[in-house]
Formats: C-alpha cells, structure tokens, sequence
C-alpha cells in the first residue's frame, strides 16, 4: 500500500466536496466568513481523524451489521468533545457556528471514511486518509469562504475591505454558495479533463 | 441464534458505556469554563442593558420552565434616585430558541438588548450577534503592530432597539442594514429594520420583548401590592 497517494488522494483526486460530493451541507453552510470555515475545518478535522483511528482499532470485533449504530456512537461522543471543549474555550466561535456543530455527527464525510476506509484499513493509512480528506475539506472551505465573504460581506477575516461599499448580500446566502461552488466543480473539472 | 443477538447487543452496549464514561469525563473538565463563561456574558449583557445603573441582585419569579429571572438597577440622576430592570427571555428564532436580556426605565423605554444565547443560521439570523466594524482591511498592519486597540462595540441589530417602547407595538422595517442615519426615523415609528433573509430572527426577538416586559409588569405590580 502506498501511504503518500492515501494521503493526498483527498487533496485533489478524491477531495471529499469537489469529486466526491459529500459534506455538502457543512461546505454550503457555514461559508459565510473565512473564520467559520476555518474552525468549521478544525472541529471536522479533528473528528475525522479520531473516529477514523478508533474505527480502525476496532473493525475486527464490530460485528457487520451493527456497524452503523456502533461508528455513529464513536463519531457523536468525538462531536460531543468538539462542541464541549468550543463552548469552554472558544465561546465566540461556538456562538457563530451554532447548530453546524453537532451537525457534524450527520457531515458524510466522516461517516462515508468510516464505513470506506477505516473500517477496511489499517491505524496508520485510516489516519493519512483522515488527514488528507480534511485538508481537501478545509482547502474547499477557505476558497468558497474567502469569494463569498469578500463579495457577499464586502470583508475578509471580519474587516472590511473597501469602506462604504455595498455588498452583494446574494452571495452571502444559499444561491451565492451554489454558484460559487457550480464554478468550482466546472474550474476542477476543466483542469482534470485538460490533463488527460 | 440467540448468540446471533447477545454478542451485537453487547458490543454495542459496551460501545455506549466507553462513549458515556469519556463524555462525562470531558464534561467534568469543561464545565466550570463553561459555567464561567455564562456568568461572564450575563455580567457582561448586565452592563450593556443596564448602562450606568448599579444593578442588584438577581430576583426570580416562578420556577422551573417557567422562571423567570430580573434584576433591578438604581442610579442617582439630579439627587433623585431612578430605577431600571432588566429581565432574560427568550422566544423561538427559526431553529431554536433566541434568548436575550432586555433593560428598560420605569415609563418602558428599553435601555438596551443583548442576545444571550442563539443557534439561527450563521451569517443570516445569527447575524443579529454580529459586530458592525470600523475597521477595515488596511489596517491590519496598526492592528498587528498593536496600534488599533480591540474595539467593543456593540452589536448594530441589537443598538437599535435601544430607545424604542417596550410597552407599544415594535415594527419590523425590511429597510437593509441598519446605519446611523436610519436611526432617527426608526425611533420615530418604534420599529427595528430586520436583517436582510433573516426577518424571523427579528419577530424572535420582539415576541421575547413583547412577552418579558408583560411578565416584568405583572411582578412589580405584584410586588407593589405587597
């Protein structure tokens, strides 16, 4: 097994939002300012890679067909830590993500790397596959956050770009995230079907 | 057969209990920041509703689902010593409840309003927390160098509420952001503008207002008639 392609098979072959086209809720949710899909990444990133070790620790005595009950356990008891360690020590952050946070048990990317890799993979290649599709997660975040924060908020990093200016409020809301993330599936495509 | 159903049911009852007894570990540590933090934003709303007061103790009336929790503040103005209250309450937003605490004057004028708790959708209802910077991207380089202290201002949704009647009927204008020049003509009509998508955000908030201050009225009074 080559532990680097299942490292960075998440990054661009296999990135979970872009080719996969899982974790869609989260991408188109919480892309409103670049510090929410920053944290958004983190507390994925970190879920991601700790159910994925615990899975694969224990895929030999999960009998087959209560895998689902038993990987959702592990996965909510990982999202439950997130949002209590958030709402101790990073209340802001807790504050503007909301209700994101214990959607994370329900984000496919984590229970999809659960029942596809982790529990079919060893520890060592369940944690690169865990870090790899974070990053490819992250890295889809922070682009579709950084086009609609600057257009859709007139602000990057919560401070505003050109004073005065109004912004265009459609692409803080559902259809700005739609198509910001239509011309990234198209820009990926194009650059994917060039290479061949 | 019936080990077909006793060795799933335990690994999944086992699988509970690991998860229960890290969680209730993790709880034990992150509780008191977490209780830490409340207190902090309560003291913190306090100051904000309550602007100059000298607020008293914590009063409660009712209990259980239906307690409800007011404070009386006092400052001297001209020799002559005036009262204000604050209360918490709360409302359904569009997922789930928004709780704020609201100050108001003897006669019903709010003071101010400070959202406590909320889950709306971030960057729409959740927008009624949010901060109207000043400061912009160019000055990252004073910011960093430590030349632009933190600011904290208060949030503009909530601003605006300050000075409007709690005892009469607040409007919700669909106007856009607020700005400082909206501010004249909105008091006038007692009416808030929304935030632009997030108008059941907005109506929350009110019905929490609308719904505090009848509750406020009704312990004074009582406790006058006392």
């Amino acid at each position: 097994m080559n532990y680097l392609s299942e490292f960075t098979k998440g990054i661009w072959k296999k990135n979970p939002i872009l080719v996969l086209g899982i974790g869609l809720c989260p991408t188109l949710a919480v892309t409103t300012s670049v510090s929410n899909a920053f944290w958004m990444s983190i507390a994925a990133a970190f879920v991601l890679t700790c159910s994925n070790i615990v899975i694969s620790l224990i895929k030999k005595i999960v009998p087959s067909h209560v895998r689902i009950p038993i990987f959702i356990t592990v996965i909510a008891t990982f999202v439950t830590i997130v949002e209590l360690l958030l709402n101790a020590f990073q209340p802001a952050v807790y504050k503007s993500l909301g209700i994101f946070i214990p959607l994370i048990v329900v984000n496919c990317i984590i229970l999809g790397r659960a029942e596809e890799f982790a529990s079919k993979n060893g520890v060592l290649a369940s944690i690169l596959d865990a870090l790899g599709m974070a990053i490819g997660f992250a890295l889809t975040l922070f682009v579709l956050a950084f086009v609609r924060e600057s257009l859709g908020a007139n602000k990057l990093f919560g401070f505003t770009i050109i004073p005065g200016m109004e912004p265009s409020s459609a692409m803080i809301i559902a259809p700005g995230a739609f198509f910001t993330l239509g011309l990234m599936l198209w820009g990926m495509n194009k650059i994917n079907s060039r290479k061949k | 057969m019936s080990a077909g159903i006793i060795k799933p049911s335990l690994i999944l009852t086992v699988t509970a209990f690991v998860a229960a007894f890290a969680l209730s570990h993790v709880n034990k540590i992150t509780a008191p920041a977490i209780a830490r933090q409340t207190a902090d934003r309560e003291r913190e709303a306090l100051s904000v509703v309550l602007p100059g007061f000298a607020a008293g103790n914590e009063k409660t009336d009712g209990s259980g689902d239906n307690a409800f929790r007011y404070w009386e503040g006092e400052k001297n103005v001209d020799d002559a010593a005036v009262k204000a209250y604050a209360f918490i309450t709360s409302s359904p937003g569009y997922s789930g409840d928004v709780k704020s605490m609201v100050g108001v004057d003897s006669e019903g004028k709010i003071l101010g309003i400070y959202i406590i708790e909320q889950s709306e959708t971030p960057g729409l209802g959740a927008r009624a927390a949010e901060i109207a910077s000043s400061r912009t991207i160019w000055d990252i380089g004073k910011i960093l160098s430590g030349k632009l202290k933190e600011e904290k201002t208060h949030p503009w949704f909530q601003r605006q509420f300050a000075g409007l009647s709690a005892g009469e009927k607040i409007k919700i204008e669909k106007a856009g952001d607020w700005t400082p020049a909206k501010e004249q003509a909105l008091l006038e009509k007692n009416a808030i503008t929304a935030i632009t998508g997030a108008t059941i955000t907005g109506r929350a908030v009110i019905a929490g207002i609308e719904k505090g201050y009848e509750r406020l009225r009704y312990v004074l009074g009582r406790e006058a008639a006392q």
